[in-house]
């Protein structure tokens, strides 16, 4: 039985797996009838202490978020926090990228530690995509297919909503976005990022 | 974070106009904060802009300067390689000040007179809409924080690995293999010791009282490279300490062994 398969078939896998990769092991069998059992698997597991989950353009088995404190316990250490440095870099490259070192520190207004990109580099989250043709030919930073699994994220598009970005060239040019926050939602941000 | 700018509850609504204005001028005195707390200048600002609710398209310029250079200020100590973005802002902000006093002369195409804080407030929110997206990253369901696959973590202390199956005659291969390997591979043997130095000293003197002796002779008749050693030390251990005499003629010579007859007379020492 198709569903049973696959349930197997991701559940065994390591890695997310991708609908092109599903469809390489199960020869014969229609994109759409992977598709609709895929979408029977997700509803199936949609309430229970696993679920299906479609992450960096693949599917994986994940326990559920409301479980975490009781499955973190089978470890004896935590991930560590991530500095806000450390964020702020990321959220600068996941939405800007291809970036360079030298537009991230334009946006943050600080120097961006070597420490912070090594961080993210070895990580996983972040790869080096090429060089900028501009003097000096900088390093072009992008993520990776390791920072959507980490962060459940299914694509590039899936990330935090981002309308009104500004990228360093804009900045250069004295740009004001056009949508203005009003006081109350500038307000209540920022209290949220000071907790 | 402790900090908390001086924003005082009144209980009378009309002197809070006044207070808002004394604020302006004598300048609220912000308490000491930790510069490390804050990820740069531009977070400097958008914390003294926002605790104190003023409107970021229109920066009282002059008071957020001073609080900025006031909290600069109290951590002299600074790291010069961060100090150095802290201080252009200082001199941004300084420059800013001053160029509000004048008359804007700088107009843009559609004639409209250019607000000389445009580019830092373009700055501030670019960077404050980034701050919160990091913020909103760091809240996603995270691998091994708040969700978790079938994977073995590298630092399971608990992991059960399965045994693989095996059968009789793929255990008796790995078997062979194992002691094929065993064979070609010895590579550090430690036995007991089967002669002493002590032992072999005896014996050579005793040889030695039968006649004087080639070096060669005495070595030779040993088979094993610990005999030869021990052999060897125990000649150096006698000849150490004067009961021996080694003598060689000419380099590469034969060398000979004999008792010391009289302890006085060490004139035939040779080299060895």
């Amino acid at each position: 039985m198709l569903i049973h398969q696959l349930e197997a078939f991701i559940f065994a896998s390591d890695e997310p797996l991708s609908m092109e990769k599903l469809r390489r092991f199960f020869q014969g069998v229609e994109s759409s009838e992977l598709r609709e059992a895929l979408s029977t698997l997700e509803q199936h597991y949609a309430n229970r202490g696993i679920q299906l989950m479609q992450v960096a353009g693949g599917w994986q088995f994940r326990t559920a978020i409301e479980h975490k404190a009781i499955v973190s316990q089978l470890w004896q250490t935590r991930p560590p926090r991530l500095s806000r440095a450390m964020l702020e870099t990321l959220a600068i490259i996941a939405y800007q990228q291809p970036t360079t070192r030298a537009e991230i520190e334009a946006l943050r207004g600080i120097q961006v530690s070597s420490s912070i990109m090594g961080g993210l580099l070895e990580r996983g989250w972040v790869k080096v995509l090429g060089r900028k043709d501009v003097p000096g030919r900088p390093h072009l930073y992008g993520t990776s297919k390791q920072f959507l699994a980490d962060f459940g994220l299914k694509s590039l598009h899936d990330l935090p909503d981002s309308s009104q970005l500004m990228s360093a060239e804009d900045i250069q040019q004295g740009e004001l976005p056009i949508q203005q926050h009003t006081q109350e939602d500038t307000d209540r941000a920022h209290e949220q990022s000071r907790e | 974070m402790t900090m908390q700018a001086e924003i005082v509850e009144t209980p009378e609504k009309g002197q809070q106009e006044h207070l808002f204005e004394a604020m302006q001028t004598a300048l609220p005195s912000l308490p000491p904060v930790q510069l490390d707390a804050f990820e740069g200048p531009l977070d400097i600002l958008l914390h003294l802009i926002r605790k104190q609710k003023m409107d970021i398209f229109d920066i009282p310029v002059a008071t957020i300067t001073e609080q900025y250079l006031n909290i600069i200020e109290t951590h002299q100590a600074l790291d010069i390689d961060v100090a150095g973005e802290y201080l252009v802002m200082a001199s941004t902000l300084m420059q800013l000040k001053s160029r509000m006093l004048l008359p804007r002369v700088e107009i843009d195409e559609e004639g409209n007179e250019i607000d000389p804080r445009d580019a830092l407030v373009a700055q501030l929110m670019a960077y404050e809409q980034y701050r919160m997206l990091a913020e909103e990253i760091d809240e996603l369901p995270r691998m091994h924080r708040d969700v978790f696959k079938r994977a073995v973590f590298p630092e399971a202390d608990d992991v059960e690995r399965p045994l693989p199956a095996a059968d009789l005659e793929g255990l008796l291969a790995a078997f062979g293999h194992v002691l094929k390997r065993m064979e070609s591979e010895v590579r550090h043997r430690v036995v007991l010791e089967t002669m002493s130095v002590r032992e072999q000293m005896q014996f050579v003197t005793e040889r030695l009282q039968q006649g004087s002796t080639q070096l060669f002779d005495l070595l030779g008749n040993h088979a094993h490279r610990e005999a030869i050693v021990t052999t060897l030390l125990a000649i150096l251990e006698l000849w150490r300490q004067r009961v021996i005499q080694v003598v060689q003629t000419q380099n590469y010579a034969a060398i000979t062994l004999l008792l010391t007859v009289d302890e006085s007379d060490t004139s035939q020492e040779g080299e060895v």
